[in-house]
Formats: C-alpha cells, sequence, structure tokens
C-alpha cells in the first residue's frame, strides 16, 4: 500500500533530477490534468481564456523579473511602473487628444524611461535593489494619484481596447504578446553576447568585472529593458479594461516574482530560463483559477492560494535538497 | 613538564603530503616559534594540533593523555587566527564574552554586568578601548589584541596558539603585544608563535623549529643561532633546483611600463617587462602585489602614476579596456574573482570571446564546443564533458580552464596571481611548462605572483620584491635565495 503511494512521488523526483525546466513543465501538466478532472468547468473555452488573459500579465512581468532575478536584484516597482505607463497613455489619448498609437508608443518609451532611472539610481548610488524599488515604487505611485486624483480615465477607443480584448483566434491578444516577449527575450538571453553576461554578472559579480564585462552597463540595460515590459504589461491591462486605473498591477511584483521562482529562477542569481518564469505564472493562475472553481470561501481564498504557492515553490528547492544529499553520498563513499 | 606533544604526524592531502612524520613538543612557559615558507605545513600542523584536521597518521598528547580519542581536550588549545574575525557591529564586551554560555554567562543578557566583567580584562591586554565601543571603531593592535583576549577569556586553556598575529601592526603596537605575550608566559602558559618576521622570533622567542616542505627540518634554541642559519634553513639547499622554467626568448620590446605608481597598499612603484620575459614579483601575503597588479589591471583605483602599453599610454580603471587590448589579469582567488560557478565549462571557456562565434543567428553552440574541446585538448582539463558545470572541477582543472580561457583572448600581457595556491605538485610543474611556452612561442609577457620561492625563483628572468606596498628589490634569477628572502622579510 505504501509504496504504491510512493510510486509517484518517486517518478516526480526522477524527473526533477533531469531538469529544472521538464520538471515545472511536469507539474504544470499534472496541474492541468487534476484542475479538469476536478472541474468539469476548467476546461471551458471560456474559462481557459480568461486564464489565458489573467496569466499573460504575470507571465510577462515574470518574464522580465526573472531577468533581473538572474543578475542576483528584483524591481519591485514593476507594478506602479505599469500603471504610470497606462494611466499615461489614456491621458495622452482622452485629455491631450494624441493619436491612440501615437500614445502607446510614447508610453512604451516612457516605461523604459522610468526602468533606466531604477538602474541608473541602483548602480551609482549602490543602493540596494529591493529597497530602491520600493521607494521608487512610491514615488510612481504617489505621481500616478497625482495625475489622477484616483479617479479612472474611461473612453479608451476601441481600436487600442481590441489589443487586451481581442483574439488572434482561439488566443487572446495580451498572451499573444507575451509570447512575443518571451521569443524576444530567450533569444536574447541563449543567443546574444549580454545575454551570456548576464548570467556571469549573476554568477559572479567580481569574476564578470574581472573578465572586461562592463556589469553596471548591463544592469542599467536591464532594469530598462524591465521598465519597458512592465510599462507594455501595464498598456495591455488598460486595453483589456477599457479604463485606465491606478490599481493597476497591485500584486505584480510579488506574483512575478514567485512566478520566476516556482519555475526555477533562483533568488541569488546567476541560474534560470524566462520561459519558466511564464510557466509559473501559468501554475499560479491555474490556482487561483482553482480556487474559484472549487468554490472555496471567499475569505478563505487568498489564505489557500498563498499556500499552494509555498508549496509550489518549495519544488525547486526539493530538488536542490535532493542534489546536496545525493553529493553528499558520492563524497562519503570516496 | 610537556603540555602538548605531537608524535609521528603526517597530513595527506589528494596528491600533496602536507605534514611528513613530525614531532613537536611544547613546554609551559616557553614562547615556541614555528616558521617556515607559505605552503611549508604551518597552518595544516596548528589545523592538526587543534583539532580541526585528523592526521592519517600519529598522535597527539595533550597533558599525556591521547587527544585524538577524547576531542575535549583541544578545549585546553586557544588558538588565534591570522585573519581578524570579530563581530564589527557589536561592541568589544560582547565579542568578549561571545558565545555567553561558554564565558559563564547565564540567563538574559545583561549588557551593564558584562561590561563591567570586561573592564579588567580588557586592562590586562592593555586594551584601551570601552566595553561599549563598536568593534569597528577600535584600531587594527586593539583588535589583535582583543581576539587574544577573546581565545582566553575562560583562562582554562594551556597552550596559546598565535597565528602571524603582528602582520597587521606596526613596530610600537607590536611590543604592546609582546609584553601581553611575556605575561601570558609568565602565567605558565605555553606558548606557540607563527611569524614570518625573523627579527621577532629573536626577540621574544625561547626555542625555534622550522618547517620546510611539510617536513620538520630543524629545532634549536633562540639563543644559539643567528638569522642566516634560519633564512638556510628554511629555504633549503636541495638540488632540486635542476629544472628551471624561466623563458629563453627575451625580446627587446618593452609591453609593459609602469612608471611610480601608488594605489591602494602599494607607493611608487615601477618595472618594466618585455616580450616574451617572465617577471616575478616576490613578497609576504598583504606586501600589495595583487593590489598594485588589479589596479594596472583596471580593476582597482590609481592614486598616481602611469602604465603604458606598448608605449601607448593605458587607460585606467576599465577592465573592459584592459581585456580588449591584450592585458590580462588570472586572480589568486579563483572561487571569488575567477569561475562562474554554476555555468558550465564550455561557457566558462567562450564568455570572454562570444564575438568570434557568432553563427547565422546569435552565438553558434556549435562553434562554441569546438572551442571548448580544444581548450580542453590543449591544456589538458580533465572533466566528464564540456556541460559540466565548473565548480565541480578540481582546482587544477579550474585553473587550467581560466589560462585557457584567457589564451583565447590574444594576450599581450598575462598576469599570473599565485597560480599554484592549492594546486598539487604534478599539475604546478604543467602550469609552469606552460608559462614558458606562451613566454617563448607566443612572445607573451608574463608577470607572475608567487609567495613560494622555489616557484618564483624557478619560473621568473628577473624577480622584484615588494614589502609593505614599495618595491624593495630586484634581482636576476640566478640571485641567492637568502638575499631575496631578507628582502622578502624586510631586512636591510
Amino acid at each position: 500500500m505504501n509504496e504504491e503511494r510512493l510510486k509517484p512521488v518517486n517518478s516526480v523526483i526522477s524527473t526533477l533530477k533531469k531538469s529544472t525546466m521538464t520538471a515545472i513543465g511536469a507539474v504544470l501538466a499534472l496541474m492541468v490534468l487534476m484542475a479538469s478532472v476536478f472541474s468539469p468547468y476548467f476546461l471551458d473555452i471560456y474559462n481557459l481564456q480568461s486564464l489565458i488573459r489573467d496569466l499573460a500579465f504575470i507571465g510577462m512581468i515574470g518574464i522580465g523579473q526573472s531577468l533581473l532575478l538572474i543578475i542576483g536584484e528584483l524591481d519591485l516597482s514593476v507594478g506602479k511602473i505599469a500603471s504610470l505607463c497606462g494611466i499615461l497613455s489614456g491621458i495622452m489619448m482622452m485629455s491631450w487628444g494624441w493619436n491612440p498609437y501615437l500614445s502607446l508608443v510614447a508610453a512604451l518609451f516612457l516605461g523604459l524611461v522610468l526602468g533606466s532611472i531604477n538602474g541608473l539610481i541602483i548602480t551609482k548610488l549602490r543602493l540596494n535593489a529591493m529597497v530602491a524599488t520600493i521607494g521608487m515604487a512610491g514615488v510612481y505611485g504617489g505621481i500616478n494619484l497625482v495625475l489622477t486624483k484616483g479617479k479612472a480615465i474611461t473612453g479608451i477607443p476601441a481600436s487600442v481596447h481590441v489589443f487586451g480584448k481581442g483574439s488572434l483566434g482561439p488566443i487572446p491578444y495580451p498572451f499573444v504578446f507575451t509570447l512575443i516577449v518571451l521569443i524576444l527575450v530567450l533569444f536574447f538571453v541563449k543567443k546574444t553576447k549580454t545575454g551570456r553576461y548576464i548570467y556571469a554578472i549573476g554568477n559572479n559579480r567580481d569574476a564578470a568585472r574581472v573578465l572586461g564585462i562592463k556589469v553596471d552597463k548591463i544592469r542599467i540595460m536591464i532594469y530598462s529593458m524591465v521598465g519597458l515590459i512592465s510599462a507594455l504589461a501595464g498598456i495591455l491591462y488598460v486595453a483589456r479594461l477599457g479604463s485606465a486605473q491606478s490599481s493597476i498591477g497591485e500584486n505584480w511584483p510579488m506574483n512575478s516574482i514567485a512566478a520566476s521562482v516556482i519555475g526555477g529562477v533562483a533568488l541569488t542569481g546567476g541560474i534560470g530560463n524566462p520561459a519558466g518564469a511564464l510557466i509559473g505564472a501559468a501554475i499560479i493562475s491555474i490556482i487561483q483559477n482553482m480556487i474559484v472553481l472549487f468554490g472555496v470561501n471567499v475569505y478563505w481564498q487568498s489564505a489557500v492560494s498563498g499556500f499552494v504557492v509555498v508549496i509550489a515553490i518549495s519544488f525547486s528547492s526539493l530538488s536542490a535538497i535532493y542534489q546536496e544529499k545525493k553529493q553528499r553520498k558520492i563524497k562519503l563513499t570516496k | 613538564m610537556k603540555v602538548l606533544e605531537a608524535c609521528n604526524i603526517t597530513k595527506v592531502f589528494p596528491g600533496v603530503t602536507a605534514l611528513d612524520s613530525v614531532d613537536i613538543s611544547f613546554e609551559l612557559g616557553e614562547i615556541h616559534c614555528v616558521i617556515g615558507e607559505n605552503g611549508a605545513g604551518k597552518s595544516t600542523l596548528i589545523k592538526c594540533l587543534t583539532g580541526v584536521y585528523e592526521p592519517e597518521a600519529g598522535s597527539i598528547l595533550i597533558n599525556g593523555e591521547d587527544a585524538l580519542k577524547n576531542k575535549k581536550l583541544f578545549d585546553r588549545i586557544a588558538y588565534v587566527p591570522q585573519e581578524i574575525d570579530l563581530f564589527e557591529h557589536m561592541t568589544v564586551a560582547d565579542n568578549l564574552f561571545l558565545p555567553f554560555e561558554k564565558s559563564g554567562l547565564k540567563g538574559l543578557v545583561n549588557k551593564k554586568e558584562i561590561e563591567k566583567r570586561a573592564v579588567p580584562l580588557l586592562q590586562k591586554f592593555h586594551i584601551n578601548a570601552h566595553p561599549s565601543t563598536l568593534v569597528k571603531d577600535i584600531s587594527v593592535s586593539e583588535k589583535q589584541l582583543l581576539q587574544i583576549a577573546r581565545a582566553t577569556v575562560h583562562e582554562e586553556y594551556d597552550v596559546l596558539m598565535l597565528d602571524e598575529p603582528t602582520t597587521s601592526l606596526t613596530t610600537k603596537d607590536a611590543q604592546v603585544l609582546f609584553d601581553v605575550i611575556e605575561q601570558i608566559r609568565k602565567a605558565n602558559k605555553a606558548i606557540v608563535f607563527i611569524s614570518h618576521k625573523l627579527e621577532e622570533i629573536f626577540l621574544i622567542g625561547d626555542v625555534i623549529t622550522i618547517f620546510r616542505n611539510g617536513i620538520k627540518v630543524a629545532y634549536s634554541k633562540v639563543n644559539e643561532v643567528d638569522t642566516p642559519w634560519v633564512i638556510t634553513q628554511m629555504t633549503g639547499r636541495e638540488v632540486d633546483q635542476s629544472q628551471v622554467f624561466y623563458s629563453d626568448k627575451i625580446e627587446d620590446e618593452v609591453l609593459l611600463e609602469v612608471e611610480h605608481l601608488t594605489g591602494q597598499r602599494f607607493t611608487d612603484v615601477s618595472f618594466s617587462l618585455k616580450k616574451g620575459e617572465i617577471l616575478g614579483f616576490s613578497g609576504l601575503v598583504g606586501a600589495g602585489r595583487s593590489e598594485l597588479m588589479q589596479a594596472i589591471f583596471g580593476y582597482l583605483p590609481i592614486y598616481q602614476g602611469d602604465v603604458k602599453l606598448k608605449g601607448e599610454p593605458f587607460k585606467r580603471g576599465d577592465t573592459c579596456y584592459s581585456v580588449k587590448n591584450g592585458l590580462i589579469y588570472m586572480p589568486e582567488e579563483r572561487k571569488s574573482q575567477g569561475i562562474l560557478p554554476m555555468l558550465s565549462v564550455r561557457e566558462n571557456i567562450s564568455i570572454s570571446v562570444l564575438d568570434e562565434l557568432q553563427g547565422t543567428i546569435g552565438i553558434s553552440k556549435k562553434k562554441e564546443a569546438d572551442l571548448a574541446e580544444k581548450v580542453i585538448r590543449d591544456y589538458d582539463v580533465k572533466t566528464p564533458d564540456i556541460e559540466k558545470e565548473i565548480q565541480y572541477l578540481s582546482g587544477g582543472n579550474q585553473q587550467k580552464v581560466i589560462i585557457g580561457r584567457s589564451m583565447c583572448c590574444n594576450p599581450k600581457v598575462l598576469i599570473f596571481d599565485e597560480p599554484t595556491k592549492g594546486i598539487d605538485v604534478g599539475t604546478k610543474s604543467q602550469i609552469y611548462r606552460m608559462m614558458k611556452d606562451l613566454a617563448e612561442k607566443e612572445g607573451i609577457g608574463i608577470i607572475l605572483i608567487s609567495s613560494e620561492m622555489e616557484e618564483i625563483r624557478k619560473c621568473s628572468n628577473r624577480i622584484i620584491v615588494l614589502y609593505e606596498g614599495r618595491k624593495v628589490g630586484e634581482f636576476a634569477s640566478d640571485a641567492d635565495k637568502e638575499s631575496i628572502m631578507s628582502a622578502v622579510i624586510g631586512i636591510n
């Protein structure tokens, strides 16, 4: 009886041994399977579409966040950058009467600028990334409130609305954008010189300097990329809602970090794959979706989803603990 | 009475015999100096005598009892390490009594009581700082004294071991330390004093034991011997000199010119390096050799002076520029400055030359793999495959990867900082051979920093000695060992 039960556990562990990515993929597949078995509504096309639309945003921010985690840093202002850029695109369109597309491009550019401001102050003033971006989140959020006085900007034109609300075939547009971002980012980390350098920096910042890598320049660059990605997510969210609100992106910093960690990106830097962050985002979104589908009491939802996220994160450290034990055994037998 | 006695101790590390059948004993009320070059086995001996390492053979007796069977006996030995390892952001009194249980302080932490109890101890050790001062705010010599005070706070010790306690002290501060040591000796404790500074040994030592290559080569009363005898014993005059690795093909072209350079921990240093030459830098640990080279490389700041590469002025403080222009530094601290631990051997090799490995779309994995395979072959790196994370390779193989990687960037000047630190004897001569080949066949100028006298004499065409950040001597490769050694330890 006991052995029977252990079998699936053993197979999970043996998958974990092979590669983090396949392990997370397996966990995702398992969750999809469980969700579709336990709830008849899970595979409903409407439910799937809204699920994918949700995970597109956490996934996109997670992909950006994973780049920062790989160099051993993080950005807690991603949500506020997203909402500020979203709001400003709304203001440019509605209050200033700019061409909608021009407004979107301008908002994207603003995201790039805000990201590089983060990067500049962190590298030049030698600040801790976490503390500095908490501070900057306050600044960006404050500007947001000054501009909107807390009111939503409504009446976003249909030409923009479609980016958030529409679909390419069955696939919601936001997810299409997330896939495009993922492909670009994967090309960046796998195929370009700078992409390789970010792993070097995350592995050993001093060694990277000795190798002649321009560490600070690359750090600033990654912060601006994350700013740009955040702005894109913010604009798409405005397009989805049809109105620009300052509450956009409230949970994004924490969710993006959780998604990356579930996806096998190490908080200590140097290890991970941005694609893992998207899978991690999918896992988080399915957890949240299942909680709703299972009809968990509203007041319990947050606690349950938090608990499940902690379990999901521990998968990646479990494989590390397992590896360590194996190493120790090898040493002892030697 | 012999309080601590080690008989026939042998300690083996992979590839090296660090201690070879060593007998040594210590008596109460005696200052016993232990001396030897870096790598002679002093630290290993200390670690065996304090119970950190367990020797493969031999026995250790403390007060006549076998300490390897009863590890509790090692508590009788107080040890003060070379590096200061105090808690900088805690008070002097906290540092003195941590861990509190061991110092007999029970229950809740009472700040007032701890400070009160600290006062007489601080007086005893001539520490003028107030007990409530943070350790980061007291002077280096007070820190050193505080380390000793901390090690002896329980008073139930018989032997006090001091590992190079004066390296960071001025002569005046050292005198205070010696007074304290004298006082402890009078309290009838055995003192083990490890130092490179011979004058100190003649000042305070009673007996001296000299180590060379893991073997105890001499033992004597201090007042029966003189400095030249000690140096001869330390360096040895083995005929092992036969194989030399200095370059036989030095060209006239000057590659690197350094003029009156001043920076962190080095002052007014000038030298030049020719094409195909191996230039050795000798000195004690902390003499400023690594700092000098890191400053030239652009990793640390330069305050004053000029650097010229091939007659052209050299940009300061930019490691990227240095690498691009063929000046490459291979750090002593392989783990913290050399390798990218969690990346594969392939990625560790290709990282410096990714520009040359472009395929149709971005970096070509095939070209990368080919390069990695070539480096592994050429430099005889032992690894199961190129995808192995480099952290799992041995130190020697990591070093070969680093050398191979540096060679991919077409270097003109290579700086090797302690290239054989922690590397076994066989691989050592392999690395010497590589340096010689690079100098002769590729015409590369090589700077070799090494604390091992043998190594520096075997490999260098010229030897420059730094002492406390200043250039104190320049020797030809055939200069006698004694005069180089004297310069290294600051005599004259």
